[in-house]
């Protein structure tokens, strides 16, 4: 028996919105193993992102298990949720989402920071892993001194350095011109071949779509194929 | 989260917007400088008016008999011992003297007036005013002198001058009114003039042979220290069975509870001034927090603790506060240093001397006031940064990152 990474039985998760329900996830079942590269796709508003939030666990089901590496998320608290997403998963956002008071290697750093890792294994491995992202120059530069492309390579860096169980993905390559996506995503591949990162991703590019190893189709909040 | 990596962020999010922090900081500053400069006048002014009462013949603790305050005379004496000193043995005394102090009406060939007059061995009294007086003539030469000194104040006032004569009246032991005449050995002049109008010193031998009593009327004790007050009462109460013992908090109320008004305008300054100042602080802090909300909702996406964001903001605020304390402590002492000396106050010191201030003011900077303020403070600062760090963890990273 192959132990799934993610796991979601059931999930549903409706906003209300102004008295009527928006039903962005309706009764999902679904799963990933670990070394795959699944994509997510489908158009606006399917719910895309909806299901990578509820499975980092930065928003909860209505109904629904998912587990996560084994663990049982509906059951966690917001800090142990906090702990689940610092020590198993790596985000990686549209928007870098990088610490704009911090260098690149600090940004690379902050979550071995948080994890409790000392300094000198910090920027070894901070160092080495925006080396082989070819960012290794740019170290000590700021987010704001950094093209798009740039960031988004230092987010990765940051997602991937502490070997997280999984790799979540929202449009990575949304704010990206085709080179630098297609570097990007030899890069993802890159990772999940060699170091063997789950990484799940969503997108409509189908660029990205093409480099997974599956595909996973969702409309209105169902997944329609696989 | 660890320390370090709290402080670092603090540290550069506070730089990001020096402009804002810088003004906070100033605006800090200058308050707990103000604070602490208006402290040091009043707590000089405090000291000043206590120095004043123990110097004004009251001393630290003062023997009387218990009907004296009520109707001062020489039927309210007593007489002492002879060596009942012998008691204080084990307190750390600077001196004492034993007066004779009677109500009485001085004359002089064109004015009459109402006095005290004071019989002493102006040995004893470098423990009163007394002693460091400055005197227009010559100083009382012994408990045996009969000659008298009288206020400058007084002695313009009865048109008088030093070698002229008085008659002074008063009321003996019998209740049977007794007169004599002295001859003015000097004039004096004391930093208030209501103690100049009110004192008139002859020595104490004088003053037993004009009421024919050879008894005293208060006992007065000066010690090395405030501290040493509960202790010298205690003994002194075992040899003055049956007279009163006080301390000069009891025998000079006005003056007791005025020190006391300056322990705590220390803080109802503070608080006034301060607390408008954490409005403002507050209204920075929140904006502080809402502009970055969307990154401190990243911060949390990415595994950091709700706990820890609000420390982070706390850390900030108490940063900004530390940081406006110490430069205003240090302003401050700045300020003060030049005036630490005393200030000269010789161009008011017509309505200084009624108010009972001497020519030299000395404020005081208290290194305890300063430590108060500081801790103060610092827990202003936590508790001000409380509520926008809150705010900052209420929304959920995810709407904190849509916006
Ligand atoms: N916070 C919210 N409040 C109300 N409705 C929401 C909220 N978040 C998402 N929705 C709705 O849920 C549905 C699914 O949204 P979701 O963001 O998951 O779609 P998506 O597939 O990621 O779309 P896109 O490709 O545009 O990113 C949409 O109809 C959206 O309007
Ligand atoms: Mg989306």
């Amino acid at each position: 028996m192959t132990q799934h990474v993610v796991e979601c039985q059931g999930v549903s998760r409706t906003y209300q919105d102004d008295a009527v329900p928006v039903h962005a996830l309706r009764d999902v079942d679904f799963a990933v193993d670990s070394g795959e590269f699944v994509s997510l796709a489908g158009p606006s508003g399917s719910g895309k992102s909806t299901l990578l939030h509820v499975i980092g666990g930065l928003d909860r089901p209505n109904a629904g298990a998912i587990t996560v590496d084994g663990e049982d998320i509906n059951a966690l608290g917001d800090s142990e949720l906090a702990d689940l997403r610092l020590n198993k998963i790596g985000f990686v956002f549209q928007a870098y989402n990088l610490i704009p008071v911090l260098s690149a290697q600090e940004n690379v750093e902050f979550i071995m920071q948080l994890q409790g890792i000392d300094a000198a294994e910090r920027g070894d491995r901070a160092l080495g892993t925006l080396d082989s992202l070819g960012m290794r120059d740019l170290a000590d530069r700021r987010p704001g001194e950094m093209s798009g492309g740039q960031q988004q390579r230092v987010a990765i860096a940051r997602a991937i350095v502490t070997n997280p169980v999984l790799l979540l993905a929202d449009e990575p390559s949304a704010n990206l011109d085709t080179g630098t996506t297609g570097e990007l995503l030899e890069l993802l591949k890159r990772l999940n071949k060699e170091r063997g990162v789950t990484i799940l991703t969503a997108t409509h590019d189908p660029m990205v779509m093409g480099y997974a190893s599956r595909q996973v189709h969702l409309r209105d909040g169902e997944i329609v194929s696989e | 989260m660890p320390l370090k990596l709290l402080l670092q962020l603090s540290w550069r999010n506070l730089w990001r917007h020096r402009r804002r922090n810088g003004i906070m900081v100033l605006a800090i500053a200058l308050a707990v400088t103000g604070v602490m400069l208006m402290n040091t006048l009043m707590r000089g002014m405090a000291a000043e008016m206590r120095e004043a009462a123990i110097d004004n013949l009251t001393g630290h603790i003062k023997v009387i008999h218990p009907g004296y305050m009520a109707d001062p005379g020489i039927g309210r004496g007593f007489e002492p011992e002879q060596g009942w000193e012998q008691a204080l043995a084990d307190v750390p005394v600077a001196g004492w003297a034993q007066r004779v102090r009677v109500p009485a009406v001085i004359m002089s060939e064109r004015e009459t007036r109402g006095v005290q007059l004071v019989g002493v061995d102006p040995a004893q009294e470098t423990i009163s005013f007394l002693g460091s007086l400055s005197v227009d003539g010559e100083a009382l030469s012994g408990a045996e002198d009969r000659r008298i000194i009288v206020g400058a104040t007084l002695a313009e006032q009865l048109e008088t001058s030093v070698g002229r004569r008085l008659v002074i009246m008063t009321q003996g032991a019998d209740g049977l009114n007794r007169e004599a005449g002295y001859r003015i050995a000097g004039t004096y002049d004391a930093d208030s003039n209501a103690l100049e109008k009110v004192f008139v010193f002859t020595g104490a031998q004088t003053v037993a042979r004009l009421l024919e009593s050879p008894a005293v009327t208060e006992v007065s004790l000066r010690l090395e220290s405030d501290d040493d007050i509960p202790l010298a009462l205690a003994e002194l109460g075992a040899v003055f069975e049956d007279l009163d013992v006080k301390a000069w908090q009891d025998l000079e109320p006005q003056v007791a509870s005025m020190v006391l008004v300056a322990d705590f305008g220390l803080y109802i300054m503070y608080f006034v001034i301060m607390g408008a100042l954490v409005f403002g602080l507050v209204n920075a802090l929140v904006t502080a927090v809402m502009e970055r909300v969307r990154e401190l909702g990243m911060l949390r996406a990415l595994g950091m603790r709700p706990r820890s964001v609000v420390a982070q903001v706390v850390v900030e605020s108490t940063l900004v506060m530390t940081a406006g304390v110490v430069a205003g402590l240090a302003l401050a002492v700045v300020c003060y240093l030049p005036f630490s000396g005393g200030i000269d106050l010789s161009a008011f010191s017509e309505t200084m001397q009624m108010m009972g201030v001497r020519n030299i003011f000395t404020p005081r900077l208290e290194v305890a006031d300063m430590v108060i303020v500081f801790v103060l403070s610092l827990v202003l600062g936590v508790l001000a940064s409380l509520y926008p760090a809150r705010r900052a963890v209420k929304v959920t990273p995810l709407d904190a990152m849509r916006r």
